[in-house]
């Protein structure tokens, strides 16, 4: 499904505590896409995908899925959030939690267990199922999430930083299996993350964002490389150089 | 080299074991107490205020042959747990209420806020003018003052259920009533927990005082009678029994959190 955005700005309270957190967003993300959205911390990249998601809605312009109006969260559009905790149902088992939606959907038996089943081989948890989230380590715990969100097939995954706060061997092992899970579902990925080279190893197209207030896409960069990426090939090394020269620049905005 | 595995593992408790152990260090700590307070009874106290252990024991067994003692400990849990329950039904399902509907919110929030300050005790003697001398009024007062702290838990625990769990459910697909009732209510889960287990305490306190104020019979009624009699060591007799009865009630309701809410309440049944 198609994603398109046209001059949407979004701003706390409707507009009225002042300057919008982003101006003038305008963004079409092709079907089947893995797009990075790039940015400092307090750019405003959470908030777009937010407004995607249907947590927040834009304060003028507008968010399509599909040719439809973005009006609130929907199944079409999984979520995988930054958190280790809050979003998961601590009291639901890790097989619980990836079948909650599948459940509250009224997907029959059979159809709930082969398609939590798939999604719990496709992060590798199939030997935890019985396991509560605080029984999982911070690594488990997020693909915990991705595999919930798998189960009910949405055409569209966010996802909010979701390795940030695992340690780099995690981080890089879950996201050369996120690449594998992109590949082998097909379906469009919008991830948010602030680190250059997570970026790099992840998406077919980084947008950066400039610094916020009045945020927005400030550079777009196409990564025309296969997968997994060669972190030694020039292009990469190319690329890593002028994204972080370009990210310094709106840091030091921030800062200055 | 020849390691002896079988002597270089020490073998390991099992929870059960290390329970036991647990539980001789209280058991002694409880023993040596009494011994003391025996002690100190017999030669160096007025055992007329203190009487020693002994005698306490010696007053019990009096009770229980003159057949009042079961009733008086009967009466008391029955109105204690009564009130607590029945407190706790109207509670729970208001609380939850109250903390995810602003409207109902504000309707309740005034008289929640004005009444839970005004103590059961402070209400005593108007409710047994309202509702008699009767079970009604001592049971009603239990309710009372068990609905305030059960509902004002209940109803933090569905405010503080955090933002990320509803927001997630919705984008599994969840309607709103679903998320209230699979999201929010097992959420709220260890709040109702810690209130319902504060509130039995205060229903034990508040028992006390109404027996002692209006009725025949009840716990509360025995230490307040005893005076009459001269007779601290039934006074104590009646002491010890609600200590002792609120310890196991309280006990009980950590068995049920850990065996039954475990899943739901996690640490928070740990002490």
């Amino acid at each position: 499904m198609t994603i398109e955005m046209t001059r949407v700005s979004f701003a706390y309270d409707g507009g009225t505590s002042g300057v919008p957190v982003l101006a003038d967003v305008d963004l079409t993300v092709p079907d089947g896409e893995f797009l990075i959205l790039l940015g400092p911390s307090g750019c405003g990249k959470s908030t777009l995908l937010k407004l995607i998601a249907g947590f927040d809605k834009p304060t003028t312009g507008e968010v399509k899925v599909a040719g439809k109006t973005v009006t609130g969260p929907g199944k079409d559009r999984g979520m995988v959030f930054q958190d280790l905790d809050s979003a998961l149902f601590q009291w639901l088992t890790v097989r619980g939690n990836v079948e909650f939606g599948l459940r509250m959907n009224k997907v029959s038996d059979a159809d709930r267990k082969r398609q939590a089943d798939e999604a719990l081989r496709m992060v590798n948890l199939s030997g935890h199922v019985d396991k509560l989230p605080d029984e999982l380590s911070g690594g488990m715990k997020q693909r915990v999430q991705i595999a919930r969100m798998l189960a009910m097939r949405p055409e569209i995954m966010l996802m909010d930083e979701p390795f940030a706060a695992l340690d780099a061997q995690t981080r890089q092992m879950l996201q050369t299996q996120l690449v594998t899970i992109w590949s082998e579902v097909k379906r469009t990925a919008i991830y948010v993350t602030h680190d250059i080279r997570e970026a790099l190893n992840l998406g077919q197209r980084i947008l950066l964002m400039s610094a916020g207030p009045r945020a927005g896409i400030k550079h777009e960069y196409e990564v025309p490389l296969s997968y997994p990426r060669d972190q030694t090939d020039p292009t990469y090394i190319d690329l890593l150089d002028r994204l972080s020269k370009d990210i310094e620049e709106e840091v030091t905005k921030v800062w200055s | 080299m020849v390691v002896d595995t079988t002597e270089s593992t020490p073998p390991k408790k099992t929870p059960f074991g290390r329970w036991i152990a647990g539980f001789w260090i209280s058991f002694l700590s409880v023993v040596f107490g009494l011994i003391v307070w025996e002690i100190a009874a017999r030669y160096f106290i007025d055992p007329f205020f203190l009487p020693p252990v002994s005698a306490i024991v010696a007053g019990a067994i009096e009770l229980i042959e003159r057949g009042l003692l079961f009733q008086h400990i009967a009466i008391s849990l029955f109105r204690i747990l009564t009130g607590f329950i029945l407190g706790s039904l109207v509670a729970i399902p208001l609380g939850l209420i109250i903390g995810s509907y602003m409207p109902v919110r504000q309707i309740f929030d005034p008289y929640i806020h004005f009444l839970r300050f005004i103590p059961a005790l402070a209400l005593t003697t108007l409710f047994l003018v309202w509702f008699g001398v009767g079970e009604v009024s001592k049971i009603l007062l239990v309710m009372y003052s068990t609905g305030f702290i059960v509902v004002i838990n209940t109803a933090t625990g569905v405010v503080t259920t955090h933002k990320n769990k509803k927001l997630a459910a919705e984008t599994l697909g969840a309607s709103a009533w679903q998320i209230f009732w699979f999201v929010t209510v097992p959420a709220a889960v260890p709040s109702m927990y810690v209130g319902m287990r504060l509130a039995l305490a205060g229903s034990f306190l508040v028992i006390v005082a109404v027996e002692m104020l209006a009725a025949e019979s009840g716990l509360g009624y025995l230490i307040w009678t005893s005076k009459l009699y001269f007779r601290i060591d039934w006074m104590f007799v009646g002491i010890f029994l609600l200590g002792f009865f609120g310890l196991l009630t309280d006990y009980a309701w950590k068995v049920i959190g850990r065996r039954w809410l475990r899943r739901y309440v996690r640490e928070t049944a740990n002490y």
